[in-house]
């Protein structure tokens, strides 16, 4: 693996064209050193997802540029682009993606094959990864026969297979418990740290911000400045303390996503702000 | 295995639904195609087996008479000598030929009547079950198949040439789906066409080391007014007339049965890829160019073809194998031509089964992967 700089240039995303055209991504810049953890937090429809694309080459910026060690890859034409993927990115999904009618081993296995190994040699390599990952006693079951933590522990095996220096991962947690969410997050973060890889997080789940180096906060496909947000005690999910719904108890202030959230934290309990 | 092969294969035995109906679908519509061609490659087989049987190496005939079937050949009885003067023919003999429906109580069949002469060395029946395999005068040699349907026996009265005959030989492999074969004394025919001193074929067996071409060739130069073929020839113009005469249903069902099998092949493909929409775009993230998945696809595609026609062929073989076993008189011959016939059909239904498919997954955008729920 080679470590690399992953650089966003004042890229902008629009869907669509004239009237109903849709930014989902106004201006970003950003750069990802090797070996970071970078947590891009921000409420849903803010266009974390579209910019995670871009960084993976998988849409291109309608402006702006994207940089993979100097090189703009947002620039390269669409017949380059897979081995850009396949070598130097590793995506990790909320809905794991695995394939389903292929085993644990055959799942890594295959991204190993695209990449030009050829088939005992990606099962081995495969192999090692997935027992090192703690998957060594599974490695013949279908992915329907994995619990949520060893299905994200298979995916993350396949975004490592072929050694990338970037690992993209789009809300890893979402359909995982707390426990195993950290878990897969402190697997994330070792990878970055031992391994010198490049790690960007998309998630509104405030539970993991404590192992990203860096947490940024988008909205309006906009990166906004992470100290005005607060968490909702109940769903976990960060909200603008100045638009949010807030309660006091205790002598503290709390901020929630919505009355629903309020509501059941404070049971029948007065409430007062915005929404209150 | 290649992660191709692995992959296509894999996904066909996922759904295992989609896979009876993909393969049994086109093992069905090229089993159709297939039994089709066997069973006129059947009857054209039973057609000929009388010349196949016959002994004869060259048939002399009436000029322009290329085929036994739905024909009539008549030459002067005197050929027969010019013929034996030939050089190359080792033994000569004549039979009488017509097509006439023989009748048994209330059974009633077409049959190939030939007139053998009790002393003649070709032209009789080649394997009597029953009986003898000699005809006199007032008797007749008739298939089993026929006798046991008509539930006659040796001994047994039937109608044939617009007399009656008795039965005394009872043959073996003369019938067919279109008719059977009876034998009748040369003498019973000739009076029956008032004595006329005529024959319908000579049939030769050519001296040892001379070719059957040659000497048909040689009989035409020297015997005027007569056609001379060998064996085989005369038995590929018998097949012709088959293949003629079936030319037109063969042609619609193998439109049929490929259009069928396209059909269900290009369904199920189509279906299948449309249902792993999300996995090729998982494939398409990671890096797999489009040709690797058109690869997969195609591969599924040849795959339930492959599959199709390999059970399709033991399904018509087997069928085959049963129809013999019944009264039917129906042979199924998968020939050669017809297995390259059906496996080109096979291949080129792969083929077009997996262009929509493959157009499907080369418009996949690969950032499909990040949209959550079901996509469409």
């Amino acid at each position: 693996m080679t470590t690399l700089l992953l650089e966003v240039r004042d890229a902008t995303k629009r869907f669509g064209e004239g009237d109903a055209a849709v930014t989902a991504v106004r201006g970003v810049s950003l750069a990802v050193e090797p070996g970071e953890v970078v947590l891009i937090m921000g409420p849903s429809g803010s266009g974390k997802t579209t910019l995670l694309s871009m960084m993976g080459a998988l849409l291109k910026p309608t402006r702006g540029s994207i940089h993979l060690d100097g090189i703009e890859i947002s620039a390269l034409s669409e017949s380059r682009l897979p081995d850009i993927r396949l070598r130097q990115f590793g995506f990790v999904f909320q809905d794991f993606n695995l394939l389903s009618a292929l085993s644990v081993l055959e799942n890594v296995a295959i991204v190993a094959e695209l990449a030009g190994f050829n088939g005992r040699a990606a099962r081995n390599k495969a192999t090692a990864l997935l027992t090192d990952l703690g998957l060594g006693e599974r490695l013949d079951f279908l992915p329907e026969k994995l619990s949520g933590g060893e299905k994200q522990r298979v995916a993350i095996a396949r975004a490592l297979i072929n050694d990338p220096a970037l690992i993209l991962a789009d809300e890893p947690t979402a359909n995982l418990d707390s426990k195993i969410g950290h878990e897969i997050m402190r697997l994330l973060r070792r990878i970055a740290k031992e391994q010198g890889r490049s790690v960007v997080i998309v998630s509104h789940d405030q539970r993991i911000r404590d192992i990203a180096d860096r947490v940024l906060w988008l909205e309006d496909g906009a990166f906004r400045d992470i100290v005005t947000m607060a968490t909702d005690p109940v769903c976990q999910m960060a909200v603008e303390r100045e638009h949010a719904i807030s309660a006091e108890r205790d002598g503290q202030t709390y901020f929630f996503c919505a009355r629903g959230c309020r509501d059941e934290f404070l049971g029948d309990g007065g409430a007062n702000g915005p929404g209150g | 295995m290649s992660a191709t092969w692995l992959l296509a294969r894999r996904n066909l035995a996922r759904n295992r639904v989609r896979l009876v109906v993909s393969v049994g679908g086109v093992a069905l519509a090229l089993s159709l195609t297939l039994a089709l061609d066997a069973i006129y490659a059947g009857v054209a087989n039973q057609l000929t087996t009388y010349i196949d049987r016959s002994g004869a190496d060259v048939w002399v005939s009436q000029p322009g008479v290329r085929n036994l079937h739905m024909v009539a050949s008549w030459l002067p009885d005197s050929v027969i000598d010019q013929v034996r003067a030939v050089d190359g023919v080792a033994e000569a003999t004549p039979i009488l030929y017509s097509t006439d429906t023989i009748t048994a109580g209330d059974e009633r069949a077409v049959a190939y009547v030939i007139g053998v002469r009790a002393d003649g060395p070709m032209g009789g029946p080649w394997d009597v079950v029953e009986g003898s395999s000699r005809v006199g005068r007032g008797e007749v040699i008739v298939d089993r198949g026929f006798a046991r349907k008509a539930g006659a026996t040796l001994g047994d009265r039937v109608t044939v040439l617009g007399g009656e005959a008795t039965i005394v030989g009872l043959s073996e492999g003369t019938a067919s789906l279109v008719n059977s074969v009876a034998f009748v004394s040369f003498d019973d025919f000739q009076a029956m066409r008032a004595g006329a001193p005529v024959v319908s074929f000579v049939l030769v067996r050519t001296a040892e080391g001379a070719s059957a071409d040659g000497v048909a060739a040689e009989i035409e130069r020297r015997v005027g007014g007569v056609t001379a073929q060998s064996r085989d020839a005369f038995a590929a113009g018998e097949r012709r007339l088959v293949t003629d005469m079936s030319a037109e249903i063969i042609s619609i069902m193998n439109v049929i049965g490929f259009v069928v099998g396209l059909a269900i092949v290009a369904l199920t493909v189509y279906i299948a890829t449309l249902a792993r929409r999300r996995e090729y775009g998982v494939l398409k993230a990671f890096g797999a160019r489009n040709r690797v998945l058109y690869r997969i696809v195609l591969a599924q595609a040849v795959l339930s073809v492959a599959l199709g026609f390999v059970i399709g062929l033991v399904f018509t073989g087997l069928v085959g194998f049963l129809v013999a076993r019944t009264d039917l008189n129906l042979e199924l011959a998968i020939t050669a031509a017809s297995l390259i016939k059906v496996g080109l059909f096979a291949i080129v239904i792969a083929g077009l089964a997996a262009i929509l498919p493959i157009r499907q997954v080369a418009k996949l955008d690969p950032a499909i992967v990040f949209r959550r729920g079901v996509v469409t």
